[in-house]
């Protein structure tokens, strides 16, 4: 480890630091300030007129403003729960097929599962809507052989925003076994042999030793989880349009139609602050329930 | 390692493996279908994608439909506009990730840990929440509508930094002094001394840069303001949704995905050895 001069330092660190504070750092700071402003995303940031919490009030109000912030609040906190529920357990499962050697076909499997996560979302929306679609959807179809009434998927308010889940856990649960196997290569065969000396079989072994030894894996997948799933967009702009009846108008799409297309940059700005927020409360109490694992 | 004592691995009744098996080809099947599905319904005549129930397999397959995409969207255009915003910015990102990872692992100067906490929690923030004062922002440096616009906000970013760093911290700093008393410059040395050491982490960020970027979406939208002329694939490719919405354009959405998609697969075949390791050593430990 060396002690550089500082111009050294400088050059090295230069370009990162500069292009991170300019294009992220910088645009936090604005979102929060502007926030507490009254601003038209089509003018300068010196138009910009102070109004205290005066957004704040609006989106959390009775007026359709707030009306339609809570229900995409609410909207994406059903969808990001079901996704990290659906997507946690999923991967453990699929890792371990990944990672076992009693029969053949893990590395295929993984390099399968993997392949879906390099698919553009764009890509995933446009061939799902076509694989649910009611009638000439080979979904349906396939219902229908085993006996199973067709869905009604993507147009119908109660099923729309579930359907929008399953085609984000199917596009990312490769990646998440991804990051189960890596947390499997950790555990040290030694705990699994000690446990067979004492006569331990496989369901024993997976509670007793590869769940708990998984849990700061399962911490980190479901800090990412979260924060992947807030990001959802694509779908939701290109087949749905936030319907059917406001059923899938999630914070993503909802911030971007009021801050850019409605130009309402002072209230998409409180939204924005809102949704961080909430993320640093979600992912501290993450933190604090696996600590809480951890002591017991 | 020899692999004997991995979990599940016992003398139990060969039920259980067949059990395993079947679960692998279950998955592996459900995780193809959507994939194969879309080059199935691509190679279909129009009549045919739209039938009730579905045709599962074309009668004639016919390469019509990509011939049909190139007429809606100009999808060489958008293709090479892809390729240059997934390029120029995994190629940026390659340069700043090195430097930064660099100084970040084998540098010793006061504020080191604050200014990589600072920058490494950036990672975790959705780009939404700085979307609107970006998008004013980037108008006024006057990027706006081009693709400078799409590519210069991303040339660096914490996961870059982070992976190298993680890495570059394995590099022996006898590697490092050699050079140096060769009389090297440290620019010299990042390139041509730690570079190399670190190849496989290098290949890895690629792979996860170069797909990002091919396949973002939000941004783009947004700072192009419909600018058609710079429209990346991904964009040119919603639009033929809305090409005779409600009719017949399923084998154009198809064939349209299946174009978008195969620049991301070469990819991850070419590199896939890498991402393993990366995802390892990027400090996700159990």
């Amino acid at each position: 480890m060396a002690t550089m001069t500082r111009s050294t330092i400088t050059v090295m660190l230069a370009p990162a630091v500069t292009l991170i504070g300019v294009f992220i750092l910088v645009p936090m700071a604005l979102t929060v300030w502007l926030s507490f402003h009254d601003w038209s995303t089509q003018t300068g940031f010196e138009t910009a007129r102070y109004v205290g919490l005066r957004n704040y009030q609006d989106i959390v109000g009775p007026i359709s403003v707030g009306r339609d912030f809570k229900r995409a609040f609410v909207n994406t906190a059903i969808y990001t729960a079901l996704s990290v529920a659906i997507i946690l357990p999923l991967s453990v499962m699929l890792g371990l097929l990944v990672y076992q050697t009693r029969v053949r076909g893990g590395h295929l499997l993984r390099a399968v599962l993997f392949s879906t996560y390099m698919v553009p979302m764009v890509a995933v929306a446009l061939v799902w809507s076509k694989l649910y679609s009611p009638a000439e959807g080979p979904i349906n179809q396939m219902l229908g052989w085993v006996g199973v009434a067709p869905g009604t998927w993507l147009s119908s308010p109660d099923t729309a925003l579930v359907s929008i889940v399953f085609l984000n856990v199917w596009q990312q649960v490769g990646y998440f076994t991804v990051l189960i196997i890596a947390g499997l290569t950790q555990i040290p065969n030694a705990l699994y042999e000690a446990a067979r000396i004492d006569g331990a079989n496989p369901v024993q072994e997976f509670f007793g030793i590869t769940l708990p030894l998984l849990r700061r894996t399962l911490l980190f997948s479901a800090v990412i989880a979260v924060i992947n799933a807030v990001q959802v967009f694509e779908p939701v702009a290109l087949i749905t349009q936030g319907g059917p009846a406001g059923s899938t108008n999630v914070l993503t799409y909802h911030i971007r139609r009021v801050g850019i297309e409605r130009a309402q940059g002072g209230l998409g700005s409180a939204m924005a602050v809102t949704l961080m927020l909430s993320l640093i409360v979600v992912v501290v109490a993450l933190f604090a329930f696996a600590r809480k694992g951890e002591r017991e | 390692m020899s692999g004997t004592t991995k979990p599940f691995r016992r003398n139990n009744p060969s039920g259980f493996d067949a059990l395993l098996m079947l679960l692998i080809v279950v998955a592996a099947v459900v995780a193809a279908f959507p994939l194969v599905w879309m080059v199935l319904s691509s190679f279909k005549t129009p009549a045919e994608s739209m039938q009730v129930p579905p045709v599962w397999l074309p009668k004639t397959p016919s390469l019509d439909s990509y011939a049909e995409v190139a007429g809606v969207i100009n999808a060489g255009r958008s293709f090479w506009n892809s390729a240059v915003i997934a390029t120029v910015t995994t190629a940026g990102i390659l340069v700043t990730s090195l430097m930064a990872g660099y100084a970040f692992a084998k540098y010793r100067f006061r504020g080191r840990d604050a200014l990589f906490a600072l920058l490494i929690a950036t990672m975790f923030l959705p780009p939404i929440v700085t979307l609107i004062p970006l998008y004013r922002l980037v108008s006024y440096i006057g990027l706006n509508g081009s693709l400078f616009g799409v590519i210069v906000p991303h040339l660096a970013n914490a996961f870059g930094i982070f992976l190298m760093r993680q890495f570059i911290a394995g590099v022996p700093d006898d590697l490092i002094d050699a050079a140096r008393v060769d009389g090297a410059s440290e620019l010299r040395i990042v390139f041509s001394v730690v570079a190399p050491a670190v190849v496989p982490a290098l290949a890895a960020l690629t792979l996860f840069a170069f797909v990002y970027h091919w396949n973002t979406y939000l941004w783009p939208l947004t700072v192009l303001q419909g600018n058609t002329d710079d429209y990346p694939i991904v964009i040119s490719l919603s639009r033929l949704l809305s090409y005779n919405r409600g009719a017949m354009n399923t084998h154009l959405v198809m064939a349209g995905a299946t174009l978008a998609v195969l620049p991301p697969l070469v990819m991850f075949v070419l590199l896939q050895r890498f991402f393993v390791d990366s995802i390892v050593s990027s400090g996700v430990k159990g």
